[in-house]
């Protein structure tokens, strides 16, 4: 049960909701995909195909799909928490069994109009289920084990699907989100101090049982560790994506070369720089002021998001809202740490600036649901 | 944690009294407790919320710093290390004086088959077999369809080769780069530079090893990764060395002799500027050693270096220094040369039994007279002509940095008598290569100090412990000057370059025993300019033969003087020598016109 009633009658109705939108948020939103296709742009050598056209259509999309989320009130969305997933988990599998295999890995369903990447969908939808449980918990249960175990195994479960495909940065994103929800939910921290120690005693296993008998992992797997500890010991081979992005960032400075002057990327030194290393043609083109400016974009985003959960009356609307601004937050800081040499290369896109469908779409349905509670929460006095 | 009860007796009883409803009260403190609830999971929430903002700032703050660390730092292309780096090492160039290049490296590359990977055999092999004519196609065909994983084919394909290879289209005939070494300058100075080959060989890369000259004198400093490619400097001079070696390939062929050799060092820091050796060869297609015949006829063989000979009469400056230097005479001392002479029983003679009678000392190396050497050799001993001869360096290997000068050991009589005493002084008994003598000759023309021939370029000065005195040097200068102005080198004088030098015509040996009547060795050794010399020039040609005057000649003043004539004056305005004439001796009284 939740706490509080929705006070229906204090929510703004009908189009007068569109008054009430989280209009910082959403300019913000269009100003981020703006530079996604100022990039894509540049990278396709000053031209709108074949990227930044379709971009462009897909953020318009993605638009109208947030608008009609937002204008469906918030506790639709709580109902239908348990559905999304269970539907997500569905498509998961469904994955396994029909899906198309795409740089070696399995991650589509054709759906004919478009490619869906149900792994991108379940990021949003397990942090919906996981704010609706923690809705409908009473609060002096939140940290006993069994009412634990439950959101633990519907992280799990998604997990282990993604990871199967094999998509590794998906499945990290899966489980960061998740605990981060548990986390804000008030979960006993002495279960994430377990969590993290027993994550660090299998690292060190996973390390002291390379070259026995009993290694834990496959040997590219372990020179991926070495590649990304030290990028420089095989800059042609594994480490070529860093080495080749750490130029780029450097060559562009404080002010950059200017737009479309990237070397680095146009001259094809960097593959898939139009999707998940797109980074660096930003940093090299528009330099460390450039590179800022996108970060203090993102983390303005983030920041409303935090304000809007603040002001949020019941623990769904905050739960998943700053759910939602955790798994944004997971995407761009991941990509930017994996494009700075930060963080192993597992294949996450930058948010709302590579160039990719699924993400985009899924990710502006999520802000359409942080936009939802931000229009219907109880307004005026109470 | 105590608990408000919903419905306190306290409070009920009091307003049942009143006739107030109770429900009222427990639905208040219902709303109180949600309340209070609220508010603790508020505050727990708020402070989630604030460990989870601290995180975020956290991750700013790297990102950030990350971001702003990468933009200051130079951008840096990575040094490629791949597996085989350890053999695909650059060799370092080889360069002469002024930094042309007289070696450097190439890459081209290797042709091999992968057999489980052809796709047709058969076609593949009479494809190569088209493109290489020198391949065996049966022998080919065997390999290529057989059970082996990998066949070589070439070791070396030029680029319009890989081509046609290419176009072939069979995936299973693969190329492997392989660096070659480049003498981009043909035959110049191929004795020098000897050739590289191939040491140890993988598909990716090979060794590449000088098998000969400063290429294996040097291979470990050319291989060594740790000096950066810093190309080995040696002394030659490009033009000097090319100028040479036309000038001495055209005497050697106007002479008729068989072969022929020439060294152009500096007095001073002895650095070889040119030397060459004729035959030569080109060292991008090194030959093999000769398995038959003498190895001294290959065009492999040094004569500058390797090669040893009695040089005759160009030895007899140093007698003549030598007993100047000792005080024993001076160079107007009166010498009586007449004949005959008989040293241990063996007569003492001069060439076509020439009487000269008395003769100053300066006369006696001018008119080239054997029994006046002799003389002033018994007067020095053989004790003290030994040690003045070997701090000339001529009983030790060839002094020069490249791996054949090894074999340059000079051939020193068992005994040293008084017969060997006297032969020697004249260049006779004792067999040095023409490096020894440019190192002696330099001695004398740099006032008296040991020069060791260097074939690497020096900064400065390189005197060595001194060999004779300041004097003794100079008259000895003076007394080659004579050589060329008035004795056996007339053919010699350069206008503008005053040379002086000492002619040495030695009969050959015969592989028997004894000597050839008609196979000479023809040496001359100069200075020049002899007033202040700079440079020392030592030619050798080998079994020389003129007509002159109805006569065969073969002594050096009818052969090697000219062609170093002919050297001197194509290579001193190279060298930077200004034309001069030299200065006469001072008149007492200058004239004037008025």
């Amino acid at each position: 049960m939740s706490y509080l009633e929705y006070r229906v009658k204090s929510t703004p109705s009908g189009l007068r909701k569109v008054l009430y939108l989280n209009w910082p948020l959403a300019l913000l939103l269009i100003s981020v995909a703006g530079v996604g296709v100022l990039m894509l742009y540049s990278v396709a050598g000053g031209s709108f195909s074949p990227w930044a056209e379709p971009q462009i259509k897909r953020f318009a999309l993605g638009f109208a799909v947030m608008l009609t989320v937002a204008m469906v009130p918030i506790w639709f969305w709580r109902n239908m928490a348990a559905l999304a997933y269970g539907l997500s988990v569905i498509l998961l599998i469904g994955v396994e069994l029909f899906g198309s295999v795409g740089m070696g890995a399995q991650r589509w369903i054709d759906l004919g109009f478009m490619r869906l990447q149900p792994s991108e969908l379940t990021k949003i939808t397990l942090v919906m289920l996981l704010a609706a449980y923690y809705d409908w918990l009473p609060a002096e249960r939140t940290s006993r084990p069994l009412w634990v175990l439950l959101p633990v195994l519907f992280i799990l479960i998604p997990t282990a699907l993604v990871l199967k495909q094999p998509d590794l940065g998906t499945s990290i994103l899966l489980l960061a989100a998740g605990g981060a929800v548990m986390f804000l939910a008030g979960v006993h921290w002495a279960y994430f101090a377990a969590v993290i120690a027993a994550g660090i005693g299998l690292v060190t296993a996973v390390f002291e049982s390379r070259g026995t008998p009993w290694q834990m992992l496959k040997d590219y797997q372990y020179r991926r560790i070495d590649t990304f500890l030290d990028p420089g010991s095989d800059p042609l081979g594994a480490g070529y994506h860093i080495t080749q992005s750490k130029i780029a960032l450097g060559s562009g400075g404080w002010a950059g070369r200017g737009f479309m002057q990237g070397t680095q990327s146009r001259l094809n030194f960097l593959p898939e720089k139009h999707t998940d290393f797109i980074f660096t043609t930003l940093a090299e083109e528009f330099g460390f002021i450039g590179g800022i400016s996108l970060l203090t974009l993102y983390a303005l985003i983030i920041l409303f998001c935090i304000a809007s959960a603040l002001g949020a009356r019941d623990r769904f609307s905050s739960l998943v809202t700053l759910g939602i601004a955790v798994t944004f937050f997971l995407f761009f800081a991941v990509n930017m740490s994996m494009v700075m040499g930060l963080a192993p290369v597992v294949g996450v896109p930058l948010p709302m600036v590579s160039y990719g469908g699924s993400a985009m779409l899924v990710l502006m349905a999520a802000f359409g649901i942080v936009q939802s509670a931000h229009v219907h929460r109880p307004r005026g006095s109470h | 944690m105590t608990r408000t009860p919903l419905r306190p007796l306290a409070r009920i009883l009091p307003a049942r009294a009143k006739g107030e409803n109770p429900d009222a009260i427990e639905r208040e403190n219902i709303r109180q407790r949600h309340a209070e609830m609220q508010d603790r999971a508020r505050v727990r929430a708020e402070g989630r919320l604030l460990v989870l903002g601290l995180f975020f700032f956290c991750a700013f703050i790297v990102v950030g710093g990350r971001m702003a660390l990468m933009a200051v730092s130079e951008p840096e292309e990575p040094v490629a290390s791949t597996h085989g780096a350890a053999i695909a090492a650059q060799r370092a160039d080889i360069t002469d004086r002024e930094g042309r290049i007289l070696a450097t490296n190439f890459e081209t590359h290797s042709l091999y088959a992968q057999p489980p990977e052809l796709v047709d055999p058969v076609a593949a092999a009479s494809g190569l077999v088209r493109i290489f004519p020198d391949l065996d196609e049966a022998r080919l065909i065997r390999d290529l369809s057989g059970k082996r994983k990998f066949v070589w084919i070439k070791r070396r394909i030029s680029p319009e080769q890989k081509q046609a290879v290419h176009d072939l289209g069979d995936p299973g005939l693969m190329f492997g780069p392989r660096e070659m070494r480049l003498y981009p300058n043909g035959k110049l100075a191929a004795h020098v530079l000897g050739g590289a080959g191939f040491g140890r060989e993988g598909v990716n890369a090979a060794e590449v090893i000088g098998v000969a000259g400063v290429e294996k004198q040097f291979d470990e400093y050319l291989r060594d990764p740790a000096n950066g490619a810093q190309p080995l400097t040696l002394a030659l001079d490009l033009t000097v060395q090319a100028a040479a070696e036309q000038v001495l390939a055209g005497g050697m062929k106007l002479m008729n002799a068989k072969g022929a050799s020439s060294i152009l060092m500096d007095v001073h820091t002895g650095e070889v500027i040119s030397v060459v050796s004729l035959p030569d060869f080109d060292p991008n297609d090194r030959p093999r050693p000769p398995v038959s015949g003498d190895p001294s006829d290959s065009p492999l063989f040094n004569r500058a270096v390797q090669g040893v000979y009695e040089l005759g009469s160009t030895f007899k400056i140093f007698t003549a220094a030598q007993a100047i230097d000792l005080g024993l005479v001076s160079a107007e001392t009166i010498i009586d040369t007449s004949g005959p002479m008989r040293v241990s029983g063996y007569p003492i003679g001069e060439f076509h039994n020439k009487n000269y009678g008395k003769l100053s000392v300066a006369d006696v190396i001018m008119h080239s007279s054997n029994r006046g050497t002799g003389r002033l050799a018994l007067e020095i001993g053989p004790e003290r002509q030994k040690a003045f001869l070997g701090a000339l360096g001529m009983f030790d290997p060839t002094p020069f940095e490249i791996v054949e000068a090894r074999g340059g050991q000079p051939l020193v009589p068992e005994r040293w008598t008084d017969l060997s005493t006297v032969t020697i002084s004249y260049g006779h008994g004792l067999s040095t290569s023409p490096m020894h003598l440019a190192a002696g000759y330099a001695a004398i023309a740099n006032g008296g100090h040991y020069v060791s021939p260097t074939i690497l370029k020096r900064d400065g000065p390189q005197h060595g412990p001194r060999v004779l005195s300041e004097g003794a040097a100079a008259d000895a200068r003076r007394m080659l000057r004579r050589v060329v102005t008035g004795g056996t080198a007339s053919l010699g004088e350069v206008p503008g370059y005053a040379v002086g030098g000492k002619t040495g015509t030695a009969d050959k040996p015969r592989p028997q025993g004894g000597y050839y009547k008609d196979k000479v060795i023809a040496t001359f050794a100069s200075i020049f300019p002899s007033h202040d010399p700079k440079y020392v020039l030592v030619v050798t040609l080998d079994e020389p033969s003129i007509q002159a005057y109805d006569e065969e000649r073969r002594t050096a003043g009818w052969t090697a003087v000219p062609v170093a004539a002919e050297l001197i004056g194509r290579v001193a305005p190279l060298l930077g020598l200004r034309p001069d004439v030299e200065p006469g001796p001072r008149a007492a009284i200058t004239l004037t016109s008025n």
